[in-house]
Order: structure tokens, then C-alpha cells, then sequence
């Protein structure tokens, strides 16, 4: 799941100086799972604008992911008349989803929250950053625990000298992960994993930039046996 | 060859200790100590921005040492450079002599006076040895081949108190396979500790040099206790160093710190001195210790 937090109202509110007609739009995954853009917090944002002096010219939350192109723009085309009648978007969505919405009007869109991390979700209030989204996934070598996400010096073959009593040396909060690794492999038979000696992570497969147009290799149905 | 490859070839209990540069270009002081340990020790560790802390460099530093007749141990951590920056500095110190490496994974950015430094950790410490080897070999990284082979004689560190101990002596062992022919470890001060790390890691066969840090005072043995990771100063050690009035702290410090290296010489192949500014009780300290 993607994180996301909202931004300080002033912030916001900055954003969107000049700009009198306001029409927002959450989506309905992430940000409704997580609370920051789902169906509450979109009204609530349309109160606190117009108790700012803004007009609220409509509000939607997406079905599916805002940052789905397809359905998106069905729903903005839906709602077309108050999309409209407003100088400015707020979106209430991933980065991804405020991009979305972007390409598809033709007024100033901004975003209402920042994008965090990619997370395991432990419940509705706790979650924990899980993937740094780097091209080049070693959990196979690591039983299924990330450093390049929770080791802060993404170390790829065992811990620094500097964990104690099992915790990371940078936050004494936070579970060493190669001490994890190490205790799961161990727990799993798995101890001479370890001692494989991983190279130098290919960062050329880490999308950075932005990855442009990838296509799916989708599997033909029916196809040649 | 280098002479502490050549020391410890030879089955010579080598001494080593540990300078950092200055923040600056004045290396007055800096090279007075190095004058004061030149005929006591094997070779100096030069830190490399030690503790993130920013410094001038390690490897001019150690070119420096070795104008001086002090041989180096050029550290170089993987924390400010890619592959790029660290082979090429690796072939900097073999053009300019320097063949003792210490390789070093690094501490963290956070923990030093630019902590909105960017972190790079693009190798670690067993794929900096790796490519110590490769360059070694004669290539690169990318497999190009080198104009010229440099020499060198790489070392690694090892935490002998790290909790759990099982993950440090694994990656121990993934150094030792990646080429390290010498470990230097963070500071003991519990013999018999030590010795049952010793034991652990026998099967490894390679040689050890104990750390060795002069306690100052008990309130310096009481923040290691909390603040450095696997260092545990009992306390009777505490007691022992608190029990005397601050002048006669320094006589007290070399007579723990002899009895320390006298307890675990027969344990291990060499010491390695951290002297944290404390460079002129080093003589004293190998005198008692029976090492001069």
C-alpha cells in the first residue's frame, strides 16, 4: 500500500493562492484505506476550503486507484460540469494519482498530500515501510526480509558492527535486518545462505528517472501450446 | 610486500595504532604524533572521516605517514563513495605506495557533523574486498583490464562483543572468503570474552589484532558502555580507573591497558592501539606491556 500524510492546511492552501474554484477529487484505495483522501477526508477538505473562502465546486472519490488513467477519466467526464466551473484541482491521492488527474484537465492541479513509502499495513493506524522499489528484488537471498528498504546503509551481505542486542545502530528502535535475516535463515535450515557473498546491487534497474511507458508482457490466452 | 604483511608473515606480534586527520590543512600536530609512534608500532591506521565526521583525507594522510617513514593502513569506508570513487581511490594510494587497506562498510551519515549528507553504500565492506581482489587481478569492476596491477595487503575489522555474535562471525567469514588477511577489532576489555571469540573463529586462520582503548576515565568507560556497540568495560575496570585521583588517571590507564594486551597476547597475533588523542602513552603502554 502507498502512504501518504496530509499536508499542513497552509500549505495547501498557499497552493492554491489565486485560485477561487476549488474541485477535489480522493481516491478510493490507498488513501481511503489509510485515511488521509477516502470519502471523509475529501468532505472534510471541501469544508475547511470553504470555510476559507474558496468555492467548492464538487468532489468525487475514484473507485479504483486515482492513479488509474482509465477510470478516472470516466469519472471526471461524468462530473464534467463542476469540473468545469473550477479554476483548480485538488487532489487527495499518491503522487502517481495527482499526476493522473493532471493529464487529463487543463487547469492547475495540486496535490493535498505527500507521498510516503511503500508499506505493510498492521492495522488501520500502523503500518511500516516494506519496499524501496529498486528494479532488482533480493528477498530470494535474504528469506523474504529487505535491507535495501530496512538496513539504513542497505547493506547486501550481513550487518555493520553496529548493532547491539540485535538493534540498528542508526535508531536503537528499529530491528537490525541482517540480525533478522540471519535468525530467519537460521529458523528455516537456512543458515548457509548467509554465507553467500552477494555483489554490488545493480542500480541501473532502480527507476530513476521516472520508468517511461512500460508495457506489460502479458501472457496470450489461448495461445500455442 | 608491505613491511605489516611482512611482520605478520614472519609470526611477529605486530603493533598497530590509529591517527585521524585533522578538520583543516595543518598537519603539524598530526605528524609529530606520527613521529612519537614511528619506532613503537608496525604501521598507523589513518581514519577515513571517521565517525562521518568530515576530515582531510585518509590517503593523503597515509602518503604523508609514508614520507615520514610511518608505514599506513590506508581505512577507506564505503559511505562517501560509489565503485566508481573506490577503485579509483584504491589505485590513488597503490600509485602512491600505500598497499594496507582497511576495508570498512562506514558508520552511518547521521552520526556525524553533516547529517543531511546523501549516503551512498553503493559496495559494503565484503564487496570493497572483493574488489581490493579484483583490482589485484589486474580489472575492474566492469571486467576492463588495468594498465598496471596494484598490490595490496587488505584488512577488515570485526566487533569481538557484537550481540548476537552469530551474524558477525558469518560475515566475518564472508570477509576472510572475499580476501581479508588481517582483522583489527573494536575495543576488548574483557579477556576471557575474547578468548571464547577467539576460539570461534580459530577455523578462519587469520590473524587478529585485538583493539585496545587506553580508559581515560570511568565516566569515558560508562558512555562506551551505553553509547559504542559491542563494547562492555566491566565493572571492575570502572571501578579501578575511578578510584584514582585525575593526575595519576593516565599511569593508571597504561597499566590497564598493559594488563589487558599482557591477558590476551597469547590469543591473538597483534594490537591494535586506538588512541583517541592519547598518543604519547602509547610507548609507555608497549614498555609495560613487554611489547618494546
Amino acid at each position: 500500500m502507498v502512504i501518504t500524510e496530509q499536508k499542513e492546511f497552509e500549505e495547501i492552501l498557499a497552493s492554491l493562492a489565486g485560485n477561487e474554484r476549488i474541485y477535489l477529487i480522493g481516491c478510493g484505495v490507498c488513501a481511503t484505506t489509510w485515511g488521509t483522501g477516502g470519502e471523509k477526508e475529501t468532505r472534510q477538505m471541501a469544508q475547511d476550503l470553504t470555510q476559507a473562502g474558496k468555492e467548492c465546486t464538487g468532489w468525487v472519490v475514484t473507485e479504483e486507484a486515482a492513479c488509474d488513467v482509465r477510470t478516472t477519466r470516466l469519472l471526471l467526464r461524468r462530473d464534467q460540469d463542476r469540473v468545469k466551473r473550477a479554476d483548480a484541482l485538488l487532489v487527495l491521492a499518491c503522487g502517481a494519482g495527482v499526476q493522473t488527474v493532471a493529464e487529463l484537465v487543463d487547469v492547475p492541479v495540486y496535490p493535498a498530500l505527500n507521498t510516503l513509502f511503500l508499506a505493510r499495513l498492521q492495522s488501520l493506524s500502523l503500518c511500516d515501510e516494506r519496499c524501496r522499489l529498486c528494479g532488482d528484488c533480493i528477498l530470494a537471498q535474504t528469506s523474504a526480509i529487505c535491507p535495501v528498504t530496512l538496513c539504513p546503509k542497505g547493506l547486501m551481505n550481513g550487518p555493520c558492527g553496529g548493532y547491539e542486542d540485535g538493534k540498528c545502530e542508526v535508531d536503537r528502535e528499529r530491528d537490525c535486518a541482517w540480525v533478522a535475516i540471519y535468525e530467519r535463515m537460521e529458523a528455516l535450515g537456512q543458515r548457509e545462505r548467509f554465507s553467500v557473498i552477494h555483489s554490488p546491487k545493480n542500480w541501473r534497474a532502480a527507476s530513476h528517472p521516472g520508468a517511461v511507458n512500460k508495457r506489460a508482457e502479458k501472457a496470450a490466452v489461448g495461445g500455442e501450446r | 610486500m608491505s613491511r605489516l604483511a611482512q611482520a605478520l608473515a614472519e609470526g611477529k606480534f605486530v603493533v598497530t595504532a590509529e591517527l585521524g586527520p585533522p578538520k583543516g590543512v595543518d598537519v603539524t600536530h598530526l605528524l609529530e604524533m606520527a613521529a612519537l609512534l614511528r619506532d613503537h608500532v608496525d604501521a598507523v591506521n589513518v581514519t577515513d572521516q571517521q565517525s562521518s565526521v568530515m576530515t582531510l583525507g585518509s590517503l593523503a594522510v597515509c602518503h604523508l605517514l609514508r614520507e615520514h617513514d610511518v608505514e599506513p593502513v590506508f581505512q577507506i569506508t564505503c559511505r562517501d563513495r560509489n565503485r566508481i570513487a573506490l577503485q579509483s581511490d584504491l589505485l590513488s594510494a597503490a600509485a602512491l605506495g600505500v598497499e594496507n587497506v582497511l576495508c570498512l562498510t562506514g558508520d552511518y551519515v547521521t552520526l556525524g557533523d553533516h547529517p543531511q549528507a546523501k549516503p551512498v553504500f553503493d559496495l559494503d565492506s565484503v564487496t570493497l574486498l572483493q574488489t581490493v581482489a579484483a583490482l589485484q587481478d589486474g580489472h575492474d569492476l566492469a571486467g576492463k583490464p588495468l594498465q598496471g596491477t596494484p598490490t595490496f595487503f587488505p584488512g577488515a575489522v570485526v566487533n569481538p562483543g557484537a550481540k548476537p555474535l552469530g551474524p558477525q562471525i558469518a560475515k566475518m567469514e564472508k570477509k576472510v572468503e572475499a580476501g581479508a588477511k588481517f582483522f583489527q577489532t573494536q575495543a576488548v576489555y574483557d579477556p576471557s570474552q575474547f578468548e571464547r571469540f577467539v576460539r570461534q573463529v580459530e577455523y578462519l586462520k587469520v590473524p587478529i589484532l585485538v583493539g585496545i582503548i587506553l580508559l581515560k576515565s570511568a565516566a569515558m568507560a560508562r558512555f562506551m558502555n551505553s553509547n559504542v556497540a559491542g563494547v562492555t568495560v566491566p565493572d571492575e575496570l570502572i571501578e579501578e580507573i575511578g578510584s584514582v585521583p585525575m593526575p595519576e588517571r593516565p599511569a593508571k590507564a597504561v597499566q590497564i591497558g598493559a594488563r589487558l594486551i599482557r591477558q590476551m597476547r597469547g590469543m591473538c597475533q597483534g594490537v591494535h592501539i586506538m588512541t583517541l588523542g592519547w598518543e604519547r602513552h602509547v610507548p609507555p603502554l608497549l614498555a609495560e606491556a613487554g611489547l618494546e
